[in-house]
């Protein structure tokens, strides 16, 4: 997911930085690369929708799914979403749509069978947070910002690179103006990579926020993440008592590419995000 | 937790006894913020051995625990379970007393130098409908909950709870692959 991220925006500078180097003036690339981000963000839901494999359903398909949306929107004020069903073996789920009013809330078949009322309910309540926020947008800016970072970066070096080539006839020099233009630039779209990821993962926190003072029930959120990412089975069921001799409690944990992990996601870790939900759980109690 | 302050902590090494110590004011919190109530029961788990130091050592808690029950009010039992784990179970009136009871027998035992073999304590608590368990690891030293759903399942909603109630008070296991549980304890 997040290699896929990558390379789709490595692709679309590219495309850019082509349309640059055909000779196209610096209005017309900033009308193409605006009209490309707006297409994306009006046709997010059909896109994510499309490119997801979920289904909008109805009432009679899904009447307890529907009773669940419907029953935090009418206590929270909100406009009720369409609400489609993924058939997928694992559990997900995901909100996407430009305004509050024709946005979708999507959750796949796996989700339903393993989360119970209340830990859908909060799972639920979380992305019709993200639709109130108008997350899609506040992303959809983000990556807007960093193209035109981008933008300015290149026509900046682009504009003062080939002013000296020229004007020494020096091959040396334009080759290594070249080479500099190419590493700042991809130096501003990592760093606005980066920047987009750490506003997702805020985003989340937000969104873990807003559902556990829709729901009142932090904890039960809690439970369905642990159910979702498999932290469920972490917590042993084997006796203290027999682990004891093993030695299991000296191990040291491997270092991971966590840290890394943490840096390119666009979700915070589980448990932080549990611990979080944790201390709002204890605030209301 | 502040960064200073995790650095500081982990600075001063914490005697078993100073954190079990600590639970004088968590359960406190525990009955407030939870509605879980001391049962009065805890009990200290180690690791049984054949030799005459360790029953020398048996002998002096014993004689410790006859002298408590009129000082500390403490009741006692001792038994030994199925993994050849000895089991000191203590009851009483108030917490403070089953602490100083609890702790006083842990430093009796790493005194003598036996303090490998001490495994865990395990506090009793009953919030009216079912018992729920605070234990605390000699080997991490650290506490965390216990709470069964059934039959070798666990709770982990109620487990969660208990950590949020009192994570800052006591030091709490935060690695839940850490929370190993003890199925069939002999309350």
């Amino acid at each position: 997911m997040i290699f896929s991220f990558f390379i789709l925006g490595l692709l679309y500078l590219i495309f850019l930085s082509i349309l640059a180097y055909v000779g196209l003036g610096a209005i017309p690339i900033a009308i193409i690369a605006s009209i490309m981000i707006i297409t994306q963000w009006y046709f997010s839901d059909k896109i994510v929708l499309w490119s997801s494999g979920a289904k909008v359903v109805t009432r009679d398909q899904f009447p307890k799914l529907h009773d669940i949306v419907e029953r935090i929107v009418a206590r929270n004020g909100l406009p009720k979403p369409r609400i489609a069903v993924m058939n997928a073996n694992m559990p997900n789920a995901f909100a996407t749509g430009k305004t509050p009013k024709s946005s979708v809330v999507a959750v796949t078949t796996n989700l339903m069978d393993i989360l119970d009322t209340e830990e859908l309910e909060g799972v639920i309540a979380h992305e019709l947070t993200h639709i109130r926020n108008r997350d899609v947008l506040v992303l959809t800016l983000a990556s807007l910002f960093s193209t035109i970072a981008w933008y300015v970066m290149q026509s900046g070096f682009y504009g003062g690179g080939m002013g000296y080539g020229y004007g020494r006839d020096d091959r040396n020099n334009g080759v290594g103006a070249m080479i500099l233009i190419i590493i700042a630039a991809l130096l501003t779209w990592i760093v606005s990579f980066l920047i987009i990821r750490a506003i997702s993962r805020y985003r989340e926190f937000a969104a873990d926020r807003g559902s556990a003072q829709m729901t009142g029930k932090p904890v039960k959120l809690a439970n369905a993440l642990m159910k979702i990412s498999g932290t469920m089975r972490q917590i042993p069921t084997k006796d203290l008592r027999q682990v004891e001799g093993l030695n299991a409690f000296f191990i040291i944990p491997a270092l991971s590419g966590s840290m890394i992990g943490n840096l390119f996601s666009t979700h915070p870790p589980v448990e932080k995000r549990i611990q979080k939900l944790m201390e709002m759980e204890a605030s209301m109690s | 937790m502040s960064f200073f302050r995790s650095l500081r902590k982990k600075n001063i090494p914490k005697t078993d006894s100073d954190a079990i110590f600590s639970l004088s004011s968590a359960y406190i919190t525990l009955e407030t913020k939870l509605g879980l109530k001391s049962t009065g029961r805890c009990a200290l788990s180690f690791k049984s051995t054949s030799g005459m130091y360790f029953a020398e050592m048996k002998d002096e808690i014993q004689r410790f625990l006859d002298i408590s029950k009129t000082d500390f009010e403490l009741a006692y039992r001792i038994i030994t379970d199925s993994y050849g784990y000895l089991w000191i179970i203590l009851e009483g009136k108030s917490m403070e007393g089953i602490l100083a009871g609890i702790s006083a027998i842990g430093d009796t035992i790493e005194e003598k130098g036996f303090s490998s073999q001490l495994l865990a304590a395990v506090f009793e608590f009953n919030n009216g409908k079912d018992v729920q368990y605070l234990i605390y690891s000699y080997k991490r030293n650290k506490f965390y909950p216990f709470v069964r759903a059934g039959e070798k399942m666990i709770n982990t909603e109620e487990d969660m709870k208990i950590m949020a109630a009192i994570i800052d008070e006591v030091p709490f296991e935060k690695d839940m692959t850490f929370w190993y549980p003890m199925w069939d304890m002999p309350f």
